[in-house]
């Protein structure tokens, strides 16, 4: 990248929340409803405050929060499956160059930088186990990877132990910043540049314990958010946000119901209903919306065609994401599905691709025209053949 | 010249006799020489020689991978003799069993790179650079991956990994491929699996194809061991350019050397050995690509100056050609001239691994101080400069139990088993420094990238904690500590800036305990220079 514009871009105070529903949410049940008809189910549909617009009963308060979103309908991908799908989605699946692509987060941690938080770029809320996932960051090198936090909590060895006071901790850090100086003189300051930043990293978090500690809120948001494992996490990815940090990714795991879908989906999708429109209203209440892009999206969606055990499968051929924040036209539309949710509108839909130069035009990057570099072979940023979606960039 | 077979029965014994080559046609005066003119052409500043204390230390992490204890280092200091850094060095090659340890340990992450561990790869590795095995034996052995030879049956190891399937994915035998030209041919293929190259004109679609054509061939056998079998081959393999999307065919090939011929059989006589279904044995096929390949691997153009580059880079810190999977005509190694040389004498010296460790070893550029005066830049391909080079996790696990005055065998190196049934293992100091200090799998552990985990490690975690607690000794003075930890003396300003700061403390324990703490997590300490 030109080093007048990135210098510009480094400028940028953007944000990310990125919500990665794992397993494939359901467009019939959430976003791009079809009530009454062969494939519709047994929910209803509600209003929104996008006229003509209806979602799915079982996300009253996303209805309520329409206007602020930008709704693709019309997602048309190409893979079926989770193993191979996943991380062709995160990655932006772009043409083959024979070099793994960085997750979306990665690219972004580097594009626009650690901000000024002092935390750690790219940090991911998960369940699970946490740790340090340099993969999500492809070619562009493991500094660019996910500090991913499991199930929210703070990281391994976070906490002091109690033979060390606050001071003693300080002292010694200082006392290791003064050998380490010492004999930085006279060498290459790389690698005394390297070990300085994560001690201070790890520093930083760990005077930010508070980030991780939910219960200390008051109990109106916990209530809001809902008291669930994925509202948790999302109030611990709001805490990540207020600090500063550039991008926080929430993973929902569990969506991927082959059988009792319907059942699998009135459980599953009011507890993402009330964390995602906490968050949303709480971003627009601090005034983050302006400057926060805000994403949530499976890997793909699920089949109109309802199985024998009352189940959706895996559909690439037609879903549903969206988006709200940043650079974005609030309460659009774009696309459409037939009046089954079979097709696509237009030919093609969009893929992934255009979603991802969609969301580096959102944050101000120019993925048409600025490239990658993987050292000296220069790469597009995302598919070379699609177009950001052009209606919904503000 | 030393022989092949002398160089073997040298080995063979428990002394490695230093027969210092230090006349004008040594191979480490060759070396020096190259470096210097490359240096004088373009008027590079070099550093001098590393004092004493330098040279040791990195001495002692490159071939015994720890730290020096503190009897030895005074004792290197205080040695007079001139010729007291060859003896180092021969004693260090001699000590066959750290020596090993330590070969192995860098091998096994060089080439496994942390995918996983296996008793059978690690001891055949060990006792591989315990008879200094050459290196195109140990290929050989690794390439054919012969299960029914019991003694090197853990060399399939490499393959085996690497096979494992994970989820839905499919066995990864472009992986394989892939990680063979690597390591073994200094060739990265990965982009030349469905075309030609884009950017590397050298490398072709049939290079990859004809590795990928013996290797997709095999199988993983369910063994208590690491064992792969090969199916039969009558055809060659069938590939296609998704450019081109011309059809053509290619048999088990290595890259620079012809195709080698696919041997058909009648039906019934493909084998010297059938198939025992009900013992569930696998067949001996007569056409083997993969003994093929084991014969001819060494034949291949780079397959010499591949492995003496990475040698050069264990003890370096840089390869002379980088990356060291992209041997092509278009990337130049930074010392031409040099790579030659490497690759000839490595060939002539019967790709004796030790041999050519020690002739790095015995090089005035090996033996750089790591600092240049004022501002001097040296880019760090003129090797006018020591590097500041990466230090293992096995480096640094067995280097701080040492600094902290211990001995592996008086910390809790192991796990400990739960005591209730449901219970987790209590993690030892082994298993906490990999998880620190160790990159994930499929990372090349290359370059100094410390992690915010190790910071946290080193800052929180108990048994360092108490490993720093038991180094405590309130009589410990600055000296004491320094050739401990930093395996040697402090300088003047050192003294009195330190010596005033453990003099004028009010509790001395604690004092030095920091102390002690932040000269281990000081660059000084982590880093090998």
């Amino acid at each position: 990248m030109h080093p007048a514009i990135a210098n510009e871009i480094a400028k940028n105070n953007k944000q990310v929340l990125f919500v990665w529903l794992d397993g494939g949410m359901s467009q019939l049940e959430s976003w791009d409803p079809k009530p009454n008809t062969r494939f519709g189910g047994p929910f209803r549909t509600i209003p929104t405050t996008i006229p003509g617009v209806h979602f799915s009963e079982l996300l009253p308060r996303m209805a309520k929060l329409a206007d602020k979103l930008s709704i693709v309908r019309n997602m048309h991908t190409q893979d079926n499956s989770h193993s191979a799908g996943v991380p062709r989605m995160l990655r932006g699946d772009p043409a083959n160059r024979g070099v793994t692509y960085p997750y979306f987060g990665s690219a972004v941690s580097k594009i626009l930088g650690p901000g000024e938080s002092g935390l750690p770029p790219y940090v991911w809320i998960k369940p699970g186990s946490g740790g340090f996932k340099p993969e999500n960051a492809g070619f562009l090198g493991p500094k660019y990877g996910a500090i991913a936090f499991g199930d929210g909590k703070r990281p391994e060895n976070f906490t002091r132990p109690d033979a060390i006071s606050p001071e003693q901790d300080e002292l010694r850090n200082e006392l290791r910043r003064r050998f380490s100086d010492r004999f930085a003189k006279g060498r290459r300051p790389t690698a005394n540049e390297a070990q300085s930043y994560v001690y201070d990293m790890a520093r930083t978090l760990m005077a930010r314990a508070d980030l991780f500690d939910t219960t200390t809120l008051p109990a109106r948001d916990l209530d809001r958010y809902g008291r669930t494992e994925l509202g948790q996490h999302m109030l611990v990815a709001r805490n990540m946000l207020e600090a500063g940090v550039r991008f926080v990714q929430v993973t929902s795991y569990g969506w991927d119901t082959h059988g009792d879908h319907f059942n699998g989906s009135a459980s599953l999708i009011p507890k993402f209903d009330a964390a995602f429109a906490s968050m949303i209203e709480d971003l627009d209440d601090r005034g983050m919306l302006d400057n926060t892009l805000v994403i949530a999206m499976s890997e793909f969606g699920r089949t109109p065609r309802i199985n024998g055990h009352h189940g959706r499968d895996h559909y690439p051929e037609a879903w549903s994401m969206v988006m709200a924040g940043t650079g974005l036209v609030p309460g659009a539309v774009i696309g459409a599905t037939d009046a089954e949710g079979i097709y696509v509108d237009s030919p093609h839909g969009n893929d992934i691709g255009a979603v991802f130069h969609t969301w580096y035009h959102a944050l101000g990057i120019d993925s048409m025209n600025e490239e990658f570099y993987n050292a000296d072979q220069p790469l597009p940023m995302a598919h070379h053949e699609m177009e950001p979606i052009r209606e919904v960039l503000a | 010249m030393i022989t092949r077979y002398v160089c073997a029965a040298l080995a063979c014994g428990y002394l490695w006799i230093g027969i210092g080559f230090s006349g004008e046609g040594s191979v480490h005066d060759k070396i020096d020489a190259l470096i210097d003119a490359a240096n004088s052409k373009v008027e590079q500043p070099v550093a001098g020689l590393a004092d004493d204390a330098e040279f040791f230390r990195r001495v002692n992490l490159d071939f015994a991978g720890v730290i020096p204890t503190v009897g030895e280092t005074q004792s290197f200091l205080a040695d007079k003799s001139p010729d007291k850094r060859v003896k180092a060095i021969d004693r260090l090659l001699g000590d066959t069993k750290t020596y090993a340890r330590r070969m192995r340990e860098a091998f096994h992450v060089h080439l496994m790179e942390r995918r996983g561990e296996n008793e059978l790869w690690q001891s055949w590795l060990e006792n591989s650079f315990a008879e200094n095995k050459p290196w195109d034996q140990m290929t050989r052995e690794i390439i054919r991956a012969d299960f029914r030879d019991e003694p090197n049956r853990g060399a399939a190891f490499f393959y085996t990994k690497r096979m494992e399937k994970s989820g839905q994915n499919p066995t990864d035998y472009p992986g394989v491929t892939r990680d063979v030209g690597r390591l073994f041919l200094g060739m990265d293929l990965q982009c030349a699996e469905c075309h030609n190259h884009r950017l590397i004109d050298d490398y072709n679609q049939v290079d990859f194809q004809g590795l990928f054509a013996a290797f997709s061939n095999l199988t993983l056998l369910r063994e208590e061991y690491p064992a792969v079998e090969e199916k039969l081959m009558n055809t060659k393999l069938e590939y296609s350019s998704v450019f081109t999307g011309k059809s053509r065919e290619v048999a088990p090939k290595l890259p620079g050397l012809n195709e080698i011929e696919v041997a058909v059989f009648e039906k019934g006589e493909e084998y010297n050995q059938a198939p025992d279904r009900k013992t569930k044995t696998p067949g001996i096929p007569k056409f083997s690509p993969l003994t093929e390949f084991a014969k001819q691997m060494a034949g291949t153009p780079n397959f010499s100056k591949n492995i003496a580059n990475r040698l050069w880079f264990l003890l370096m810190g840089r390869g002379i050609v980088e990356p060291m999977d992209q041997f092509h005509s278009e990337n130049l190694p930074s010392h031409p001239e040099l790579m030659e040389l490497l690759g000839q004498e490595f060939i002539t010296h019967g790709h004796d691994i030790k041999w050519l460790l020690r002739e790095i070893a015995l090089t005035k550029v090996y033996q750089r101080a790591s600092t240049l005066s004022g501002d001097e830049i040296a880019p760090p391909e003129r090797f006018a400069v020591a590097l500041q080079r990466r230090l293992s996790a096995e480096q640094l696990l067995w280097s701080t139990i040492r600094a902290t005055g211990h001995r592996p065998d008086d910390v809790q190196l192991d796990n400990i088993e739960p005591e209730e049934e449901d219970g987790d293992e209590i993690p030892g100091l082994r298993e906490r420094f990999y998880e620190a200090m160790a990159n994930e799998p499929k990372l090349p552990e290359h370059e100094f990238s410390p992690s915010m985990k190790s910071a946290l490690f080193m800052m929180n975690d108990t048994e360092v904690l108490k490993l720093l607690d038991q180094i405590v000794d309130e009589k410990a003075t600055l000296d004491g500590l320094y050739l401990q930890i930093f395996s040697r003396l402090p300088i003047a300003a050192e003294t009195a800036e330190w010596g005033k700061y453990l003099n004028e403390t009010e509790n001395r324990k604690t004092a030095v305990r920091d102390l002690a703490w932040a000269m281990l997590t000081s660059t000084e300490f982590v880093v090998n220079h």
